[in-house]
């Protein structure tokens, strides 16, 4: 009897490892079922992150590209021929983005590579990119040395959205100018490049504007207690804090501090702008939010009904209009090219104007950046789950 | 001075969070004298079992919270029967058993990752009220938060000091061999301290995932607990109640000073305490601290 009990228990326990295998089997290939379908369709690479903290965004872009491309299909696609997205989850991290970027290169063959949703990712797929030969457009990667390093143009990255430079001085110009506050306090990731970049030139553009800052406290990624740093920043009483970190973070921070009294508003950079925020919605009312693209843009209403039908209500986040407007680039770069092939592609990256959800577009050839951007800062309302737009600020 | 106390009330909140970790591993250290790294992932199955119960089956707080404590309860044990309880049978050293737990707690990780997903999750704003005493202000749940951890850990201690099984958990942590030929059930012995902590993991995992975040990776957080479990002595209950507190109230003043040096002080802490006083504060006579 107990011979047979440790039987089924083995047994048991080698199905429950069994379906474990399976389930993370199919969410890796899930995209790529229908491939190896001959050299009849455009094969397009997508990457970012399904899984890990960023999630929720890369979520929004492939599912984004998904309905994109299939709408495209359905409407007999480009230069006559089908789309194949192949879409590959990098985990939100740069070692798994390298190896993402050399299957979609010399396994999948792709054209063209849409994304990673993150500067770190961005910077580290360059020597791949590089070797291959194929062009990757990022979609929200802000960190100056995605494009250009070193004063060296990196030729085969392109992105579409505007630099962390350009958004530290949205803040800062926001905050002095349109809030008219003379008082900020800092809290950030100091592991984080991203962060780092928007909280120097936060602190350039608002001290030349005569602001102080009061107080600049920082943790390490990671970290889920902030109550130390939010006590000293209630001490030293400013009238915002500017926090250039992820959604997460930026929710738990909330919740500490109000929890410890203080009821000011936060600043959070375009990666703090997400739905899961207001999951967390009585802690981040009133706080501001800087963006690439107002949320509640009536002239997204179509695209996100569209999004929200498909996708069994689901809302749309920011990486998805991003998403779109790179999937608008490729296209127009496709068929000014007139073939699919990486390196007419890249070249036509800077030859052709799109108006995306976002505005224009137009990239430069000097150092593959979009022009004349500008950042739109909306507010979080946390009683009616949504966000009100205040204003649009010239990125350059 | 208001600043200092309001630093003091955050450590002490963050202390009773590890005190409620932490005395999981130091239960079974006590009897089976090898730590127990799975616990971390007790206490992130428990946080998503909270999770679930609250926004899927839409309970009160409290049935969830029992919920928690019920779902890790089980987990604890099923861990000790499926993984432990064979190599307890075969002698095997606690070198097995460490490395088995750290297994358990990888595969933990990974199958909720495999089944549910590895995005983070939020708690529904439950408590979202504070209290305010001079310039002290004290979230509702923090102040949830170190009753239940009061609460839970007297109770525990009660069992431990005033109960029969209490007393067979004592004298097996005493002497195992000893206790077995007096007429200890080991087995049951094992399977109470696995429960208890199991639940109390259960506790501490709602707690953490209301306070902060539920994913996957919860089990990797819980590190301090047992950097504090260590600090109060390995297998000693005061001991790791005390480590909790003061390794809470510690950490927040070093980060308040520069919060770079936080883990830097924390872990240089461990190593500290296991060069100069392997049994931390109240801790047994030097042993294997493994």
């Amino acid at each position: 009897m107990r011979k047979a009990g440790k039987k089924l228990l083995a047994v048991v326990l080698s199905l429950i490892m069994v379906i474990g295998l399976l389930s993370a089997c199919g969410g890796n290939s899930g995209g790529n079922s229908g491939g190896n379908s001959g050299g009849e369709k455009i094969k397009l690479g997508w990457m970012g992150s399904l899984t890990g903290e960023q999630a929720a965004y890369g979520i929004c872009e492939s599912q984004t590209l998904k309905m994109l491309v299939e709408e495209m299909n359905a409407a007999g696609g480009i230069l006559g021929k089908q789309i194949e997205l192949i879409p590959y989850d990098t985990k939100g991290d740069a070692q798994e983005a390298i190896n993402v970027a050399k299957r979609l290169c010399a396994q999948d063959k792709v054209c063209a590579i849409i994304g990673p949703n993150a500067s770190g990712q961005c910077i580290a797929i360059q020597s791949v990119l590089d070797e291959y030969k194929v062009p990757d457009l990022s979609t929200v990667a802000t960190n100056e040395k995605v494009t250009v390093q070193d004063g060296k143009l990196k030729e085969y990255n392109f992105r579409i959205c505007f630099l962390d430079p350009q958004q530290g001085k949205i803040a800062g110009s926001f905050v002095k100018d349109e809030l008219k506050f003379d008082k900020a306090a800092i809290l950030y990731d100091v592991n984080d490049d991203y962060a780092k970049g928007l909280k120097d030139n936060f602190i350039k553009v608002f001290t030349d504007k005569g602001g102080t800052i009061v107080s600049e406290q920082a943790y390490n990624g990671g970290d889920t207690d902030f109550t130390a740093q939010l006590t000293k920043i209630k001490e030293a009483n400013p009238q915002i804090i500017f926090t250039p970190i992820f959604y997460q973070d930026f929710i738990n921070i909330h919740k500490q501090a109000r929890t410890l009294g203080i009821t000011l508003p936060m600043l959070g950079g375009d990666g703090c702008a997400s739905q899961v925020l207001f999951d967390a919605a009585d802690a981040v009312d009133g706080s501001y939010v800087i963006n690439h693209v107002s949320l509640v843009d009536p002239a997204g209403d179509s695209f996100r009904q569209r999004y929200a039908e498909k996708y069994n209500g689901a809302k749309m986040e920011l990486n998805g209009y991003m998403a779109h407007d790179a999937f608008q680039l490729w296209v127009a770069a496709v068929n000014k090219a007139g073939k699919a092939e990486p390196d007419a592609i890249a070249k036509a990256y800077c030859e052709v104007e799109v108006t995306g959800m976002a505005g224009r577009i137009k990239i430069s050839p000097e150092d593959h950046n979009p022009v004349g951007k500008s950042g739109c800062v909306e507010q979080i309302d946390g009683k009616n789950k949504t966000y009100k737009f205040i204003t649009y600020i010239a990125a350059d | 001075m208001d600043y200092y106390l309001q630093q003091l009330v955050n450590g002490i909140c963050l202390g009773g969070m590890y005190a409620l970790m932490s005395v999981g591993y130091s239960l079974v250290y006590s009897i089976m004298n090898f730590s127990n790294f799975a616990h971390g992932g007790v206490i992130m199955v428990g946080a998503y079992v909270g999770f679930f119960a609250l926004t899927a089956l839409k309970v009160p707080f409290w049935i969830a919270f029992l919920l928690c404590g019920l779902g890790s309860g089980l987990l604890a044990i099923i861990i000790e029967r499926l993984v432990y309880s064979p190599l307890r049978k075969r002698h095997a050293p606690s070198l097995y058993f460490i490395i088995s737990a750290m297994g358990a707690s990888i595969f933990l990780e990974n199958f909720v990752i495999a089944t549910i997903d590895g995005t983070p999750r939020n708690y529904p704003t439950l408590f979202s009220n504070n209290i305010t005493i001079g310039s002290v202000s004290l979230g509702l749940d923090s102040l949830l938060m170190i009753i239940v951890s009061a609460v839970s850990l007297l109770v525990l201690i009660f069992i431990i000091q005033k109960t029969k099984i209490g007393l067979a958990i004592r004298a097996c942590s005493y002497n195992e061999k000893a206790g077995t030929l007096m007429g200890i059930n080991a087995s049951m012995v094992i399977f109470t301290v696995f429960l208890m902590g199991g639940v109390l993991a259960g506790f501490a995992g709602m707690l953490y995932g209301m306070r902060f975040i539920v994913k996957p990776t919860i089990g990797q957080v819980t590190n301090k607990s047992f950097v504090a479990a260590v600090f109060g002595g390995l297998g000693s209950l005061p001991g790791a109640i005390l480590g909790s507190l003061l390794l809470g109230i510690m950490e927040i003043f070093v980060a308040s000073i520069n919060s770079n040096l936080r883990d830097l002080f924390v872990y240089a802490l461990l190593i500290l305490v296991l060069i100069f006083k392997p049994s931390g504060l109240m801790g047994k006579v030097v042993e294997d601290k493994a």
